[in-house]
């Protein structure tokens, strides 16, 4: 289970010089074409297959990084972190998001490995998780507006009329259509998601600066989630009682008090959960839906 | 109207909905979805009347003509839709407006079928944890791609073949029926709050206490503008902006 590492990723982040020092690693592989290829194919392919509630697209995300993460990580110890780090939430749209930000991943997991095996201080676990966190959601919010809202429907649109007629190209054309041009395009993305990462990557590595980026990225991050836990959580209670003939609206009463509370109340409490407990993702889970199912049960919420 | 499919017929359209929902096709699989046109085509393969199946599909189109899925959930599911309704048009030779009729609400259904799909998954992925801890590369790959795939198969083709061989009528009645039913709710408020554990894991992840404000700051803001409609890019812009403030700050007062 991803549980302990990620519950001790505060002593990891700055313990790291440490241990880099003390347990060096294999040098890494170098990255081609190809491997982008496999592992922007990988994320393709996987996509919206493993789908879960809790960590939305991550499964994907990682199943298309494993072919370069082993190029990467000859060390079986890092290797099995690197596939932790990688099954945390993650949500994004498929080519803009996706492709982008395997690139980027690739470039910044390269970074870190190279360094790891020279003995230099890594880049952090953290600074690769806050990238994908920060860009994730602005990069969705770009992808789904152009590939499903626009691209797609432009195909549709233009080979409607032949399947109006009862011609069958008028569904194979603009599916062949959209599937290359998403693939293809997604691709691109891939390969300059990562020669920029790379150049960041560079950058920070020498510049010194990289503990005011952790935590600007921590900014982006912890503000992002903030933005999605009030958009994707949805919560209200549908709770109604009547003292002396006048009804009590519990969301109404709710709503007056704090706007929004029983979503963040679901997030704090979970958070305090793992703060006390050290992140037991599982049992988590387990007890949130145990909740959600008695509760709305009773259409509490 | 009381022609029905054959036993192969009802089972090949079944399989072809569950290729197309349980994703395996890769990411293009997405017209697939939202798009009926592709499963109208397949259906009218396999039932050997491509033009009137098409003609009908292209009716249901229209209806669907610019769904899009923010965030991964739509509120209905073309392809099944298509799947169930095109069948019937054909046997019963309906008009593409009846058609419609069966469609819209079985999309419907459908779409809690998919959200199902995630509710399954989020429960039977367990076992990457285990592999990902054992670097098992192998192992990890079949448990994100293997698990789902034989989960969607599981839940669609008998549900699909049933609703095929037995009747859509049927399934338009129950979905009537169950629509406000308890099950629905009790599947709608678990779906809408589990999201809350991934967001929770992120914030132990990132760790750092003394940025939690900005979590603060942003959940408050998308709940007081939520009727303004604003774009996820916007937020990141203010969150980009919160973030490059915090540093020039932060790091100011070190030099000095």
């Amino acid at each position: 289970m991803s549980e302990e590492v990620a519950a001790n990723n505060v002593d990891v982040a700055e313990n790291e010089d440490v241990q880099a020092e003390e347990h060096r690693i294999p040098q890494p592989d170098k990255i081609t074409n190809k491997d982008l290829m496999k592992s922007w194919f990988g994320w393709w392919w996987a996509n919206e297959v493993p789908h879960t509630f809790d960590r939305m697209l991550a499964p994907a995300f990682c199943f298309g990084l494993i072919p370069t993460l082993k190029k990467l990580y000859k060390d079986k110890a890092e290797l099995a972190k690197a596939f932790q780090r990688h099954l945390l939430f993650f949500n994004t749209q498929a080519t803009w998001g996706g492709g982008t930000l395997t690139g980027v991943t690739i470039s910044l997991e390269e970074a870190r490995a190279k360094a790891m095996a020279n003995g230099e201080e890594p880049i952090s676990e953290d600074m690769i998780n806050n990238t994908k966190v920060g860009l994730m959601g602005p990069l969705a919010g770009i992808g789904d507006s152009i590939d499903s809202g626009t691209v797609q429907y432009i195909f549709i649109a233009i080979f409607l009329p032949f399947a109006q007629k009862g011609n069958f190209m008028g569904a194979l054309l603009p599916f062949l259509c959209f599937a290359i041009a998403t693939f293809t395009y997604g691709y691109y993305f891939t390969k300059m998601g990562y020669s920029l990462g790379r150049a960041a990557a560079k950058e920070i590595m020498t510049g010194g600066r990289m503990a005011g980026i952790i935590d600007g990225l921590g900014v982006l991050g912890l503000y992002m989630m903030g933005i999605l836990a009030g958009q994707y959580i949805k919560i209200q209670s549908y709770l109604k009682f009547s003292i002396s003939k006048k009804v009590f609206d519990v969301q109404d009463i709710l709503n007056t008090i704090l706007p929004g509370i029983l979503p963040l109340f679901a997030v704090l409490m979970l958070y305090w959960y793992f703060q006390k407990k050290g992140l037991k993702i599982t049992r988590g889970l387990v007890y949130l839906t145990i909740a959600l199912v008695v509760l709305s049960i009773f259409y509490v919420i | 109207m009381h022609v029905t499919l054959s036993i192969w017929q009802a089972l090949l359209i079944a399989l072809w909905v569950a290729l197309v929902e349980s994703r395996i096709l890769g990411f293009s699989t997405l017209t697939m979805r939202f798009s009926p046109l592709m499963t109208g085509m397949m259906v009218g393969f396999i039932m050997g009347d491509i033009k009137q199946a098409m003609i009908v599909t292209a009716a249901i189109q229209l209806v669907y003509m610019g769904f899009v899925a923010p965030g991964g959930a739509l509120p209905a599911e073309p392809c099944i839709a298509t799947a169930i309704a095109v069948p019937v048009a054909l046997l019963g030779h309906m008009s593409p407006q009846g058609a419609i009729a069966i469609a819209v609400p079985v999309g419907l259904l459908g779409s809690y079928l998919y959200q199902f799909r995630f509710f399954l998954n989020t429960f039977a992925l367990k076992p990457m944890d285990k592999y990902a801890k054992e670097g098992n590369a192998r192992g990890l790959g079949f448990a994100i791609m293997g698990i789902p795939t034989l989960i969607s198969f599981a839940l669609f083709i008998p549900l699909m073949f049933i609703a095929l061989y037995f009747g859509a009528p049927v399934i338009s009645g129950l979905v009537a029926n169950i629509e406000h039913g308890t099950l629905i709710h009790v599947l709608n408020s678990v779906g809408g709050g589990l999201a809350a554990l991934g967001i929770a894991v992120i914030m132990q992840v990132i760790g750092k206490k003394q940025l939690l404000p900005f979590f603060f700051l942003a959940y408050f803001m998308s709940v007081a503008f939520a009727k303004l409609d604003i774009s996820m890019t916007i937020y990141a812009i203010f969150g980009a902006i919160f973030a490059i403030l915090y540093v020039t700050f932060t790091s100011k007062k070190s030099t000095n």
